[in-house]
């Protein structure tokens, strides 16, 4: 759980995890060849690989990308944002080997260097407007290729928590949001390059299919969370803000609230209640979605853990995040917006009437 | 949020969780199923060609170097056959065998072929002899007068090297041989798919000067049309872009 640099752990799950990644993977670059070896046999080799690489990695993208609003709309999807990096580093090398091919099939062995040709080999359709008219269709598609792979590959050369230290989880985070140019930029890509050679509906149809379903889980997810998030805030003289009650906040889980203009997580623990910040140490996961594991607010994402009296990831770890005052009057709950001085070791109010609870998972 | 928690760094994950994640493995393996055989099943066949890679054969007959450049080999019945001569990678006739046209020449080169559309790839510089000095005199051909739209592309990747070697895809590849020295061609098809690729040629036994960006852009090419045994080829007057079908 440290974010020192370090070797990879493996473990049970991600030997499972990759190989269901790898069968998926290799099933589906098998399913492609062996279709399309029937209906297109004069197909080269180079073109078989080119395509294959292009749609193995663009399907697995749409995966990654549906992953976290997939888990926000439901956590059991969450183990599925676990190793999501790997996934991420396999897409990047279908797509590196896609890149590379296509630049030497297509523009090698020229009369000009190749990564030069690959940007003006046709350079006047960048002109959008040719004699009065507008036309997109000839502009060309092979920058928006390269623009997607650099993108990739500083996601997957960054994937390491080597580099989340280094950058710290905020700027890291920001540039994993590097995956949202890199889909647009891939399907600008498809729709310039293929969908301008082939004529089935079909490659046009899957991919609108692909970007509504992605468009459409995101929006899902930002509905569910604006609703969660929406309650009444009354602010008290002494500056504690109402946060909502404690119906509905069961022993051992957590809740997201608004406080302010943060985001905190508001935990139940031996029917006490304790409000940390809501940011993971490591990737920024919601640690309001999390659970109370061996006496620690669990973040859902990696599993790092914070004691929730104090903010402090447990001995020999070194984590701390902020915690903040409670206030319990009746079953109505007032978090005090500013962050207490770090270790600041607190004893939340005890919920009124609550028995000590011996909670509901094993691991309390 | 389900009861069931799940940390990655434990060995194993809660029973109830596993069994929806199976479903959900179960379901993403259909999906990308389904995805690769429609994407591969809407694939347009690439068209036949041969391209003898790394196979090197021996020929013998008269190089012409313009309009467009050839090698005419006769058999013994008195027909004529036309090579199109290009050069390796994304180039059209190598130096080594520039100035020689008229001559009876003999090279080993790889052959590159669509159906009776045939074309050498000259790679063997060493191999490349001058049989006979003595130019010989190819009479040309008065073709008809004529207008044809279809795709510009190059005609080595079309024959065979690339397949397919057309089409908005192949575009900078295209842009690339023609910028080499590859003989352009107009690629024209019928309503039944059918295809065939006619030479483009400039006028007065010159080769064609024009812009190699157009490669793979419809275009309408207006001149004079032959047919020189295997080879139609179009002597062309005047060279526009057109909008596609």
């Amino acid at each position: 759980m440290s974010n020192h640099y370090r070797a990879i752990d493996w473990n049970r799950q991600k030997r499972r995890y990759d190989l269901v990644l790898a069968a998926i993977v290799l099933g589906g670059a098998a399913v492609f060849l062996g279709v399309s070896a029937w209906v297109s046999p004069e197909s080269t080799a180079e073109t078989l690989i080119l395509r294959t690489t292009s749609i193995t990695s663009f399907f697995l993208l749409h995966v990654v990308l549906a992953i976290g609003p997939l888990a926000r709309l439901d956590g059991r999807f969450l183990p599925l944002l676990y190793n999501r990096r790997h996934l991420g580093v396999t897409l990047f090398l279908l797509a590196l080997v896609h890149g590379f091919l296509a630049v030497f099939q297509f523009h090698a062995l020229g009369d000009e260097n190749p990564l030069v040709s690959l940007f003006t080999a046709y350079g006047r359709d960048y002109a959008v407007l040719q004699n009065g008219r507008f036309q997109i269709a000839h502009f060309p598609f092979e920058p928006f290729g390269v623009f997607a792979l650099v993108c990739l590959f500083l996601l997957a050369a960054l994937s390491h928590d080597f580099w989340l230290r280094q950058l710290g989880s905020g700027l890291w985070k920001s540039f994993h949001l590097l995956v949202y140019p890199a889909y647009l930029a891939l399907v600008a890509h498809v729709a310039l390059g293929i969908l301008q050679t082939e004529r089935s509906p079909v490659l046009p149809l899957l991919l609108g299919l692909g970007f509504v379903t992605i468009a459409s889980l995101h929006l899902l997810a930002a509905g569910q969370e604006s609703k969660r998030l929406r309650a009444s805030k009354l602010l008290a003289s002494d500056g504690f803000i109402e946060v909502g009650t404690t119906d509905g906040l069961v022993e051992g889980r957590a809740r997201v609230v608004i406080v302010g203009s943060k985001r905190l997580a508001l935990v139940r623990h031996l029917d006490r209640i304790y409000a940390t910040s809501n940011r993971c140490r490591h990737q920024g996961g919601p640690l309001g979605e999390g659970q109370i594991v061996y006496g620690c607010l669990t973040c859902p994402w990696h599993g790092w853990n914070y004691q929730p009296n104090d903010g402090c990831s447990p001995p020999p770890f070194e984590e701390i995040i902020p915690t903040y005052r409670v206030r319990l009057e009746g079953t109505k709950i007032w978090v005090h917006p500013v962050a207490l001085p770090l270790r600041t070791s607190t004893e939340g109010p005890l919920v009124p009437g609550a028995n000590l609870s011996t909670g509901t998972t094993s691991k309390l | 949020m389900s009861d069931a928690f799940y940390l990655g760094y434990d060995d194993s994950m809660p029973p109830s969780l596993a069994r929806f994640l199976g479903r959900v493995v179960f379901g993403l393996a259909f999906v990308a199923v389904v995805v690769v055989v429609a994407v591969a099943a809407s694939q347009s066949p690439a068209e036949p060609g041969d391209y003898g890679f790394g196979v090197e054969t021996p020929f013998e007959g008269v190089l012409m170097e313009e309009p467009i450049p050839l090698l005419q080999v006769g058999s013994g019945a008195g027909s004529i056959t036309n090579y199109v001569l290009v050069g390796s990678g994304k180039f059209g006739l190598p130096a080594f065998a520039l100035g020689h046209g008229g001559k009876r020449v003999h090279f080993n080169g790889s052959l590159i072929h669509k159906g009776d559309q045939q074309m050498i790839e000259l790679n063997d510089e060493k191999s490349f002899s001058v049989v006979s000095d003595q130019r010989e005199q190819r009479t040309g051909v008065l073709g008809m007068e004529t207008s044809l739209s279809g795709e510009l592309v190059d005609t080595k990747c079309y024959f065979g090297v690339m397949r397919p070697g057309a089409g908005k895809v192949h575009r900078g590849c295209a842009a690339r041989c023609l910028h080499g020295g590859v003989p352009p061609g107009l690629l024209l098809r019928d309503t039944a798919g059918r295809s065939v690729v006619v030479l483009l040629s400039g006028t007065d036994g010159k080769k064609l000067d024009f812009d190699t960006e157009w490669a793979a852009r419809w275009v309408k090419a207006t001149g004079r049309l032959s047919v020189r045994e295997n080879l139609p080829i179009l002597e062309v007057e005047r060279l526009e872009l057109t909008e596609g079908p």
